[in-house]
């Protein structure tokens, strides 16, 4: 399924949840997905020729106190595996979340990875929060 | 070296930017090269596997007929024997002997195209692994540059954003208002089904004539009043 299409079909579902999606294709190719559950922060996609992977960035480096980087770096390093479905890491100068899905797989779980992604951010940010500026 | 060390290497440098090369042009290079010689290597292996399977089947259907002509000819020489033919025998015998000689060497050959065959299908796996390995690596440079375009339309953002501070917690606190909004809204959805409920099972009572609301007319007061005149 190309990027487009899962915008297609991602813009007309409704999970059973009662979560919606606002899914847009950007000129370079990346689908960005707001789900109603969290709309603050989007949740881009991309392919590579294995994978789908969807990424939240989270916040840069800028924005955690200084003094604190290295206690957030190891907060991260702990929560991490507790993470259903998602990863922490760092792009650059920003902290994401991610999930890595196969090319096969089916848009009820691409849904399910989506639903479970806006919520593993709201986790997460709350517990970081104390270390932002 | 590996090219995750070459990611991280990149990175370190700075390389965090759309466009910029996590690993260099020449590595990528290397890496496509080794891949597209692989399955060249692959195609003329496979090739070259069909050919001498071929053979190898047809030595040993030789082989096979070779086999059988010796006992045929066995069980004729010893039927010559029984026949007490000396002669035809050891005419016979010769022949038997040559097969033999023409069975063994095509057995030889047949080993040794076995051999091929079976050198052949571990040079098909070890290139097959090396084509995976490389993909791998390939999938990695690649999953770094598409989070590279990822991550980058919202570190522009950022960037934006960055003179409010507290962005993240406004934002989160913004998500937590939405969502208790929502649970409230479902809560008072419930409340709605729950005493809409409710009413449904009054009526039905009054109806019945069950309960305090079931008989409130004007003919039950005027009962009551004249109860009250008579006491």
């Amino acid at each position: 399924m190309s990027l487009n299409d899962l915008a297609f079909k991602l813009n007309a579902h409704t999970t059973d949840e009662g979560t919606r999606f606002d899914a847009v294709v950007s000129e370079d190719g990346v689908l960005e997905v707001f789900c109603s559950n969290n709309d603050e922060f989007p949740i881009n996609l991309v392919k590579t020729d294995t994978q789908l992977l969807a990424i939240t960035p989270l916040f840069s480096v800028a924005e955690v106190q200084p003094e604190k980087l290295n206690e957030l770096n190891e907060e991260l390093l702990f929560i991490s595996p507790a993470i259903p479905l998602s990863s922490v890491g760092r792009q650059g100068d920003t902290y994401i979340l991610f999930g890595a899905m196969a090319l096969n797989t089916t848009f009820e779980n691409i849904i399910h990875e989506l639903e479970v992604q806006a919520e593993n951010t709201l986790d997460v940010l709350e517990v970081i929060e104390p270390l932002l500026v | 070296m590996s090219i995750l060390k070459n990611i991280l290497t990149a990175i370190r440098g700075g390389a965090s930017e759309v466009g910029e090369a996590v690993v260099d042009a020449n590595a990528m290079r290397i890496l496509g090269q080794e891949i597209r010689d692989a399955e060249t290597a692959i195609t003329k292996a496979k090739q070259s596997l069909t050919s001498l399977k071929a053979s190898e089947i047809k030595l040993k259907r030789e082989v096979n007929s070779l086999q059988q002509d010796i006992t045929d000819y066995e069980s004729k020489a010893l039927k010559a024997l029984e026949a007490n033919n000396e002669g035809l025998a050891v005419e016979v015998a010769n022949r038997i002997a040559e097969l033999e000689a023409e069975a063994a060497e095509k057995s030889a050959e047949h080993a040794s195209l076995s051999v091929q065959v079976d050198k052949i299908n571990i040079l098909i796996r070890s290139r097959e692994k090396t084509i995976q390995k490389n993909k791998r690596e390939l999938e990695k440079i690649k999953t770094v540059e598409q989070l590279q375009k990822a991550t980058s339309t919202m570190s522009t953002n950022f960037a934006a954003t960055n003179a409010s501070e507290h962005r993240v917690s406004a934002a989160l606190e913004r998500v937590k208002a939405k969502q208790t909004n929502w649970e409230d809204r479902m809560e008072a959805g419930e409340w709605m089904t729950d005493s809409s409920q409710s009413d449904e099972l009054d009526s039905k009572l009054k109806a019945a004539g069950i309960g305090a609301g079931a008989d409130t007319g004007g003919a039950s007061v005027l009962e009551r009043l004249k109860a009250k005149q008579a006491g």
